[in-house]
């Protein structure tokens, strides 16, 4: 634990854009924490496979992955505190950060690089059925479902990506999808629409998961006709989306009308000396290689930023 | 072939060398055969040990030395038992691999100095349970939201002896996760009575203990 502790950058978050911003601080010879409640990794540390992160032409784990960006930041200086943080409170030239602990990190200039969390489908069962069939991360709950039918409700990387490791484990996949194409990355599709083990349920939107102490189906809808019907899973992987982790900072930073941090070309937010970073920012593309190529500019802008006070 | 490598052994002699504050004997309960992550969990911890001269190492044969057994409160293996001045109640059935290497090594890092970092508010309400209460973690090495639910139920081990915390890998114990109803990780089953998905904050972990306790 570290306590009411300096440092020149304090990093909220530890996923690829949390742990470059450490690297790149640490490396500028900055004191920097990267502040992380979970694991170091962030969403990727859930991901089976990462397939597009360039230097790993046979792919790498998410888990892997982190590791290896983790220990680079620790060659280079920057310290992990393994932390929650509650509350930003602003000073003349300066941050603190108060952690669940209670402990303090004053820091001259902030990254925020908390990234997004899963949007869930806000149905009947949802949340009642969560841990007993409801699922949010496949490499965690997979193995429970081995040999079973499981449904994957969205169409995206995500959604995609974990249906073809599903499929390595249970007998059947299903893929519910509210339009009649996947928005995942063409490589991606052609994999799953090879797999054998994997169909997919095209215009459908999910009503209610039913089941009384686990998931016994699904109850979905024809977009086009309207009609329901019943899919009997004993397992579903919800990918649809994510929302921006930006609650600590809403107060302090200008938010689009979807909470993601806007900011400037340095990646500056609307506050001078916040910073941010990765899937937490407004922009198009959500992937690993654009929160390592944002962390890079914001740790050098805060960097300036703080040279400059 | 080592599961550390270079590089973590330095990184985790490092740490040990800053952090380490009192001996921590690791008790690991293990036969020879009939356990099929006996030998690798027997692994890990052979590559722990020479990291810091304050780790300790006491083996048991699970079913000829039931009486250790007994001593420790253990009823499965591969099981590990982390003590420090005292025993904590700290222990981990099934080989602490993946995410879970991690909780292993911030429980020694704890049981060394015999204190953890809970809030003072959250310490506070944990010391003054009053009641036995114990707590199964079911995890799989690959669930990086696993480790803050057993580092929480660790925790509150260290704080009162009348708890203890075992972190359960749900794939080499599927009876139990069987038995105790688990389709996704962590799970959280206090006194077999309350139960709690997914890693919990702080507030919420010590209200259901206070649940459990009551």
């Amino acid at each position: 634990m570290v306590d009411s502790q300096k440092y020149d950058i304090v990093v909220i978050g530890g996923g690829p854009a949390g742990l470059t911003a450490g690297l790149y601080a640490g490396r500028g010879g900055l004191r920097a924490a990267v502040v992380e409640k979970l694991m170091p990794g962030g969403l990727v540390a859930n991901t089976e496979r990462i397939d597009n992160y360039p230097g790993f032409p046979e792919g790498i784990s998410g888990s892997d992955l982190a590791q290896k960006m983790q220990a680079q930041a620790a060659k280079f200086g920057a310290q992990f505190v393994s932390d929650e943080a509650m509350t930003i409170a602003a000073e003349p030239k300066s941050f603190i950060v108060t952690l669940a602990s209670r402990a303090q990190l004053k820091a001259k200039a902030l990254i925020i690089a908390s990234g997004a969390y899963p949007r869930t489908l806000g149905v009947p069962g949802e949340k009642e059925l969560l841990g007993k069939g409801v699922s949010y991360c496949a490499v965690c709950d997979g193995a429970f479902f081995r040999g079973q039918e499981v449904a994957v409700v969205g169409g995206g990387d995500s959604a995609v990506q974990e249906a073809v490791y599903l499929a390595g484990l249970c007998s059947k996949v299903t893929v519910i999808h509210r339009r009649s194409s996947l928005r995942a990355a063409e490589s991606l599709q052609r994999v799953a629409f090879k797999n054998g083990k994997i169909s997919f349920s095209w215009n459908k939107t999910v009503v209610a998961i039913t089941g009384d102490k686990q998931v016994e189906g699904l109850r979905v809808m024809d977009k086009e006709n309207m009609k329901e019907d019943v899919l009997p899973v004993s397992g579903v992987f919800i990918y649809v989306g994510y929302h921006p982790n930006s609650a600590v900072v809403k107060d302090l930073v200008r938010l689009d009308e979807n909470g993601y941090i806007i900011t400037d070309e340095n990646l500056m937010s609307s506050a001078p000396g916040i910073f941010a970073a990765g899937d937490v920012r407004r922009k198009l593309v959500r992937q690993i290689s654009g929160a390592v190529g944002d962390a890079a500019t914001a740790a050098v802008a805060a960097q300036q930023y703080i040279e400059n006070l | 072939m080592p599961l550390l490598k270079d590089e973590d052994q330095q990184f985790l002699r490092e740490e040990f060398a800053r952090k380490l504050a009192g001996p921590v004997k690791i008790v690991f309960f293990t036969q020879a055969l009939d356990c099929m992550f006996c030998q690798p969990t027997e692994q890990i911890i052979r590559e722990l040990l020479p990291l810091s001269d304050k780790l300790s190492l006491e083996t048991h044969n699970f079913a000829p030395e039931s009486e250790e057994a007994k001593r420790y409160g253990v009823d499965k293996i591969p099981a590990i038992v982390l003590a420090g001045k005292k025993d904590y109640g700290v222990k981990f059935y099934g080989i602490p691999a993946g995410f879970e290497f991690s909780t292993l090594v911030a429980d020694i890092l704890d049981v060394s100095r015999g204190e953890t970092s809970f809030s003072p508010d959250a310490r506070d309400k944990v010391r003054a349970i009053a009641k036995p209460v114990d707590i199964q973690v079911f995890v799989s090495p690959t669930c990086p939201y696993c480790p803050p639910a057993v580092r929480l139920a660790h925790m509150a081990a260290i704080e009162n002896g009348l708890i203890s915390a075992a972190m359960v890998e749900s794939t080499e114990f599927q009876h139990l996760a069987h038995k105790y109803n688990v389709m996704g990780v962590p799970r959280t089953i206090m006194n077999e009575t309350i139960s709690l998905e997914g890693a919990p904050p702080e507030q919420l972990f010590v209200e259901k203990l206070l649940e459990a306790a009551q």
